[in-house]
């Protein structure tokens, strides 16, 4: 974390296949025990707590977790883009190069160029006095002097590259013209303008009915792969997740709480959030008949008085008195890129080990 | 200006207008262009002006009598519109048709400027309060409200009184005083536009403070701006008239339309001389309400939205 490793595109690729990813000194991105308080005049609020991440070169990242924990707060950190109010510790790196307390003008050149962000609600996002052509071109005209002929060639291409039938004719429209579909695709068109190497989408899809939903995932898809750009997905739709991503981070509360490939937390979830959220979910290989779905019990707690002791513990099935409620459990090494924030971690295994 | 113009039915035209409506993309200028003379009251206004600040700023050639010229036999009486002086003689035995032209140079002149001015300060102080508040906003509105607080017509009066009674003089003195009102719209509005997730956008595609508000913020709020700047052409007008007539504006042998008003103040109860009231009042009257609707049509055109809408 303190020796800046400047990194080898080469050497990446490589490395993207070799097994320990965490300790990986050559994250495009690496986040550092990041911490976000509000201040309030209830108290202080709690917003991210010891945010620990790399994302690597080349892949897509899902976040996940309800309304409150965090999930927005570290997109908006990353970019600098967090009110002047908010204290920030930790480190957020970039390439070996630190972002947290850069000033403004030196985060200007990495928003946009370096690290760009897709919306969640596209029409919200995009100017209404603007054609959608010339919004594209003005985020490319932020970072590059090009001629209006040379912007407007580039804003075509944008437009064919994420799907948008007959895109000469759509530059010259207003985006209260799109459909909630296409002003998505061309919200993701105005983030990738200028080949940036990370993109942070911000529940890209929730606004969109499902059909839509699974032709912008196409979309964020192919992207990444033409662009080879690295995709910071945030959502509350663990299907969307599933999808999409390669590995994912479950937060609550502000904290992580669980991390892992695709694969390890969707079957071998060991913290009992992750493994209630994964059981709340409708299934189709199980019996329907007049079982209810599960839900988690209770509700998210207020960041400003956080439960002592581990967040979830007053909601969590498995609390232990006096260990659970006393001790903040820290992210655990469980396995080949698993890292569980749950004390009971291995009794929980075991249990579902011998359950089968 | 009749009234029957406006009125008229306007559905040929209508029809014509909204049948190649989603033919071919236009570009921004020509979709202005339709979506203003769509606006029938607008395009009259714009006509009107157009015709009124021609014949007042060519009046040398446009007037039909040479104001400076004195016809002996007309000194000191008074005599109401008729075929060869159609608003009448005043008691100079001038044309007053010609006076009033002359004395339209002065008041449009003042008029638009102060208006063009004040508004441009006005955004500019308006804009920066409003995007990069706290302390720059605190300053910005404490300027703005002293200037709300000071009585404009007793400051106007010894201003004018020091700098000398010019236009030049009014113009820049009158817009020093009038931005303050656009200031504070163009806070107000500011403070809600920069919340919006588009700016959120445009400060996440790495655009500076100034960018934004040039490029994504300010053009979001043409409508409002423009709606000020036609108020306070008229404004500044009758700001002119005003104070002149208190007799601190233009001084003789310039003439606006406010001192003939003012110098005319004894007509009101002479039935034979009320046409030397009526008309500088009346070119008054035309003139801001041309502009108002020219705002309106100009607000409307501006608004990308409301295409389909008439």
């Amino acid at each position: 974390m303190s020796d800046p490793n400047p990194i080898i595109p080469a050497e990446l690729t490589e490395e993207h296949q070799h097994p320990v990813r965490e300790r990986n000194d050559a994250a495009l991105l690496s986040v550092r025990g990041l911490t976000v308080r509000f201040p309030t005049d209830d108290g202080l609020v709690n917003a991210v707590e010891n945010m620990s991440f790399d994302l690597h070169a080349d892949e897509t990242l899902g976040i996940v977790g309800e309304s409150g924990s965090g999930k927005s707060v570290t997109s908006m950190a990353i970019l600098g883009l967090l009110p002047k109010y908010a204290q920030i510790t930790g480190s957020i790196r970039f390439r070996g190069e630190e972002l947290v307390g850069q000033p403004e003008r030196v985060m200007q050149k990495v928003r946009g160029a370096k690290i760009a962000m897709i919306f969640q609600d596209a029409l919200a996002a995009l100017n209404p006095v603007f054609k959608v052509g010339d919004q594209i071109s003005e985020a490319i005209a932020t970072h590059k002097d090009m001629s209006r002929k040379q912007l407007r060639e580039r804003a075509v291409e944008l437009l064919e590259l994420v799907g948008i039938p007959n895109p000469a004719a759509r530059v010259d429209q207003y985006p209260h013209e799109f459909s909630g579909g296409m002003r998505q695709r061309a919200m993701i068109a105005m983030s990738i303008a200028n080949e940036p190497d990370v993109l942070i989408a911000d529940e890209p899809t929730t606004a969109l009915d499902v059909t839509i939903q699974a032709q912008v995932l196409e979309v964020l898809e192919r992207i990444r792969e033409r662009t080879s750009s690295s995709i910071m997905l945030i959502t509350h739709d663990l299907g969307v997740v599933a999808g999409v991503a390669e590995r994912v981070m479950v937060m609550y509360a502000g904290r992580q709480v669980e991390m892992g490939d695709i694969e390890t937390i969707f079957y071998r979830s060991n913290h009992p959030y992750t493994m209630g959220l994964l059981s709340s979910l409708p299934r189709l290989d199980r019996r329907a008949g007049n079982e209810r779905l599960h839900r988690i019990k209770g509700q998210p707690p207020s960041l400003i008085f956080l439960p002592p002791g581990c967040a979830f513990n007053p909601r969590c099935p498995y609390a232990k008195h006096n260990v659970c409620d006393t001790v903040v459990p820290d992210l655990r090494e469980l396995g080949f890129d698993h890292r569980t924030a749950c004390i009971r971690a291995e009794e929980i295994e075991a249990a579902k080990e011998t359950a089968g | 200006m009749t009234i029957g113009e406006v009125i008229e039915p306007t559905e040929n035209v209508e029809v014509e207008l909204v049948a190649g409506a989603e033919a071919v993309p236009r570009t921004q200028w020509q979709l202005f262009r339709r979506r203003f003379f769509r606006h029938r009251l607008a395009v009259i206004s714009l006509v009107v002006l157009v015709v009124l600040s021609f014949a007042c700023f060519f009046a040398d050639w446009v007037a039909p009598y040479d104001i400076n010229k004195l016809d002996l036999s007309l000194l000191g009486v008074v005599k109401g519109p008729s075929w060869h002086h159609w608003m009448g003689t005043n008691e100079q035995g001038k044309d007053q048709f010609s006076v009033i032209l002359h004395a339209g140079q002065i008041s449009l002149k003042i008029g638009f400027a102060v208006a063009l001015l004040s508004t441009i300060l006005g955004v500019m102080m308006g804009s920066a309060a409003g995007y990069y508040g706290r302390f720059i906003d605190r300053i910005l509105s404490a300027i703005t409200d002293g200037f709300l607080v000071v009585p404009q017509l007793a400051v106007l009066a010894v201003m004018l009184q020091y700098f000398g009674h010019t236009d030049t003089v009014i113009i820049f003195v009158l817009a020093a005083l009038g931005w303050t009102y656009i200031a504070r719209v163009t806070r107000g509005q500011v403070l809600s536009l920069k919340e919006k997730e588009f700016v959120e956008a445009a400060r996440a595609s790495g655009a500076s403070g100034p960018r934004i508000i040039v490029r994504h913020i300010l053009p979001n709020m043409i409508g409002p701006i423009m709606v000020n700047l036609t108020l306070s052409v008229a404004g500044a007008i009758v700001t002119e008239s005003t104070l002149t007539f208190l007799g601190f504006g233009i001084q003789p042998p310039k003439t606006s339309w406010g001192l003939m008003l003012s110098d005319n103040e004894g007509a009101v109860n002479d039935t034979s001389k009320m046409h030397l009231l009526l008309f500088p009042g009346m070119m008054l009257l035309i003139v801001v309400l041309c502009v108002n609707f020219l705002g309106d049509g100009l607000r409307d055109a501006f608004d990308p939205q409301a295409k389909h809408s008439t």
